[in-house]
């Protein structure tokens, strides 16, 4: 694990660090004009700011510059990102343009289609949403049963989505379906196509959370026709192209910094001369942190093309999609440290919509506690990966 | 890759070759004995591994702290029982009060926030204290003290046939040793402001985490061969989910180890807050120890328990590296109050270094 990386060379570039005071003085500026209100557990959707973050050449960063991108280093998109998590600035209008269907783009979409989208994600202008799971395909993705029929021109789905986030504010999915029959080998006949979300056939119902938040939702697709120029890479590689390049995804700070603002706020409840229970407590979150960070950072740098190559792809000669793995792991119970120590060090029960940011905060946590280790991948099926390639060296 | 990277990587290769040469069960069982390997030490210095990341023109081996840091996770990742870490520590000491490095396997004391008393004795000096669990005390050629005197701090050289030593031990039987000095006289000396008795023991508590990496990189590979091949229910253990996830949180903390103290060990070589960087490193890996090594002997069952199979040379060492210039709670305790003072304003920018 961890061979190709040098832990002891994890210098930011200048251009990196002053991106990170400049993203942070805007989110600041932001933050003190009103323009979002800070809750945690789930990023929220704010199209404005989105698109004022956009104007600032900060979302799709790393893209080339033909297609709306900036061409930076995936360490300056790194900063970025760890400014926005560091105050849960509300990024869900770009950010699975930016982590997801926009490289999926640069990897495998037509000229036209990122003609289309790249430049328009770029701007925060179009949001896209995920349509992989279904109720009967969660972890076992390759069970779907969404169908495309090829009819003249295009294809026709029928079936159903679920989980799909933020599917009533987006505008367009990427909808994992089969267009051919399981005929023995599951992972074939499996294809990517992108689907408007506001069109006829297409009906997007929602389902709450156990505290009433909308953002989950279940779609549904009635005979709805998806053009030729709207399949995403080759029609029947569907399954390769998503499971392809998970590794930034996979171990970046969002792995384990959803809870860090309760961090923030527990240390300002604590003071500046915490007892030594309280201060043992906090060094211990420091420490673990600090360490994720390396980690991520490692391979963010490690991942890097380096200036010259084909801007938005990772190197392809290195994969860390073990170590990716292991960092999302490692990430997501860490988040849930920082509720327990927030929880132990207060005494207060918590509220829905407390007041104090502190134990709004503490309530956004805990009910969002559970989901870490279930999307991107849930922690059993993480292990079940990290330990084939531990085992598979063996053979 | 960088050069330096590139450098390292051949280095560690080098260093590889050596300890998987020449440590063995039988090399292993004799240093129990002992608390340490006097044949390992000559070949290891024959190999010019003792003082890497010291300058040549100081008398080192050249490379930098990171190539030190690489060096002594190998030979942890070896059980290699010799004071490479207290060389190291003790070639520091020397090199930033400006004396000249001696040959041999060396220590350093105090270890365990005790006082040795230094008086001027003419144009020499005299040394008094007691001090506990000095590593590999009665191995040494010298022991490397950091002194206080009326004047100040003073580094100082002595022979330990000039000390009485007490021979203990720690879990895994490497000599932690009770030195006594009693008006011993210093062979060289020199009063310094470079270093200080926290700045020793950041350089100790990251020498342990860095040997806490290597020890945990040891387990978890014995650990993953022993699961591939122990057949129980008519199976390898480790095609069931139980096991396989237990290893696969085993890679992840071993993995943070390794990454938590290489990492501390760049940011003392290149700059940025060496504080921050050592307490999370021993913090992180001083619970990785404790993760690990209870997966290791679970994965192992009873075999792993005995003193017939090596997977105890590792565990051993992680229980007591844990300990050694300080454990979690205490760097925790620390960490915690540092960045409590900065105020949770401070904590982000404290985190980036920006
Ligand atoms: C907040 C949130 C947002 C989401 N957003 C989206 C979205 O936008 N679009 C989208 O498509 N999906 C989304 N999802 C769905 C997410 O991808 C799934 O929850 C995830 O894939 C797990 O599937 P499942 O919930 O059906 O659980 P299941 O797969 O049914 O798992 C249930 C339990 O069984 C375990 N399990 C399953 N297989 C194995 C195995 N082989 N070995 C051991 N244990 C196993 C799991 O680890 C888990 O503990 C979201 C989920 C959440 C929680």
């Amino acid at each position: 694990m961890f061979q190709q990386v040098d832990f002891s060379a994890l210098d930011l570039p200048p251009s990196a660090r002053a991106l990170q005071l400049e993203v942070r003085a805007f989110l600041r500026a932001e933050m003190a004009a009103g323009t979002f209100e800070v809750h945690l557990g789930h990023t929220e959707f704010n199209a404005a700011l989105s698109k004022k973050i956009g104007a600032r050449g900060w979302i799709g960063m790393t893209w080339p510059k033909r297609y709306g991108g900036q061409e930076r280093s995936y360490l300056d998109r790194f900063v970025m990102t760890e400014e926005m998590l560091a105050v849960a600035a509300p990024c869900a209008a770009h950010w699975f343009g930016d982590r997801q269907t926009g490289p999926s783009l640069l990897r495998y979409g037509s000229e036209t289609q990122r003609q289309r989208f790249l430049p328009a994600i770029a701007r925060g202008e179009f949001a896209f949403a995920l349509g992989m799971s279904e109720p009967n395909a969660g972890s076992d993705l390759a069970a779907v049963k969404t169908r495309a029929e090829r009819v003249d021109g295009g294809w026709k789905i029928n079936g159903q989505k679920v989980w799909t986030s933020w599917g009533h504010k987006a505008d367009a999915f990427f909808v994992l379906c089969r267009t051919a029959p399981d005929s023995g080998n599951r992972h074939d006949g499996l294809s990517q196509l992108i689907v408007e979300l506001k069109q006829p056939g297409v009906t997007v119902r929602p389902i709450y959370f156990m505290d009433g938040g909308h953002h989950f939702n279940e779609i549904f697709f009635d005979d709805v026709f998806v053009p030729d120029d709207m399949v995403v890479g080759d029609i029947g590689a569907g399954w390769r192209q998503i499971t392809s390049e998970l590794a930034l995804e996979r171990s970046g700070p969002e792995r384990y910094m959803t809870t860090f603002p309760l961090f923030v706020e527990l240390v300002r409840r604590l003071g500046k001369s915490p007892d030594a229970r309280a201060a043992e407590m906090i060094g211990r979150l420091t420490a673990g942190i600090w360490s994720l960070r390396r980690m991520s950072l490692a391979i963010a740098m490690t991942l890097d093309p380096g200036p010259g190559a084909e801007f938005g792809t990772p190197k392809a000669t290195v994969d860390l999609a073990t170590e990716a793995a292991l960092v999302k792991d490692l990430g997501t119970f860490y988040e849930r440290e920082i509720i327990d120590a927030a929880r132990l060090l207060s005494d207060v029960e918590p509220e829905h919509g407390a007041k104090n940011l502190f134990e709004r905060f503490l309530a956004e946590s805990i009910v969002a506690a559970p989901v870490s280790t279930l999307r991107g991948g849930t922690t059993q099926v993480l292990r079940g990966l990290i330990a084939r390639k531990l085992l598979g060296r063996l053979k | 890759m960088s050069d330096a990277t590139e450098i390292r990587n051949m280095l560690v290769d080098a260093a590889t070759r050596v300890f998987a040469d020449h440590v063995d069960a039988k090399l292993l069982d004799a240093a129990k004995r002992d608390g340490w390997s006097a044949d390992l030490w000559r070949i290891v210095s024959d190999a010019q591994l003792p003082l890497i990341g010291i300058a040549e023109e100081k008398g080192g081996s050249g490379g930098s702290l990171s190539d030190q840091a690489a060096v002594l996770r190998i030979a942890a990742r070896y059980a290699a029982p010799i004071p490479l870490a207290e060389t190291a520590l003790a070639a520091w000491l020397l090199t930033e009060a400006g004396l000249p490095l001696i040959d041999g396997p060396l220590t350093i004391a105090p270890v365990r926030g005790e006082t040795i008393q230094a008086k001027r004795d003419g144009a020499s000096w005299r040394l008094t204290g007691r001090v506990s669990r000095v590593p590999f005390a009665r191995a040494c050629r010298r022991l490397v003290v950091l002194a206080t005197a009326t004047e100040g701090l003073l580094v100082a050289t002595v022979d330990p046939a000039q000390c009485k030593i007490t021979a203990g031990s720690n879990l895994a039987f490497e000599s932690r040793d009770a030195v006594d000095l009693d008006n011993a006289p210093a062979e060289n000396a020199a009063l310094t402001t470079a270093v200080t008795p926290a700045t020793l023991r950041l350089r100790g508590a990251l020498a342990r985490a860095l040997q806490i990496a290597g020890a945990l990189e040891a387990a978890l590979e014995l650990s993953v061969r022993y699961a591939g091949e122990r057949v129980q229910f008519g199976r390898k253990i480790a095609e069931f989910q139980a096991i396989q996830h237990e290893l696969a949180r085993f890679a992840g903390e071993t993995a943070a180890a390794v990454g938590a103290s290489m990492s501390a060990a760049g940011v003392l070589e290149r700059g940025g807050d060496a504080h921050l960087a050592v307490a999370s490193a021993k913090i992180r890996c001083s619970r990785a120890a404790q993760e690990g090594s209870m997966i290791a002997h679970q994965v192992h069952g009873a075999i792993g328990f005995t003193d017939r199979y090596a997977l105890h040379h590792a565990t051993l060492r992680l229980w007591a590296w844990r300990e050694e210039f300080g454990n979690e709670a205490m760097w925790a305790e620390a960490l915690g109050r540092s960045m409590a003072a900065a105020g949770a304003d401070g904590l982000w920018p404290a985190l980036t270094g920006n």
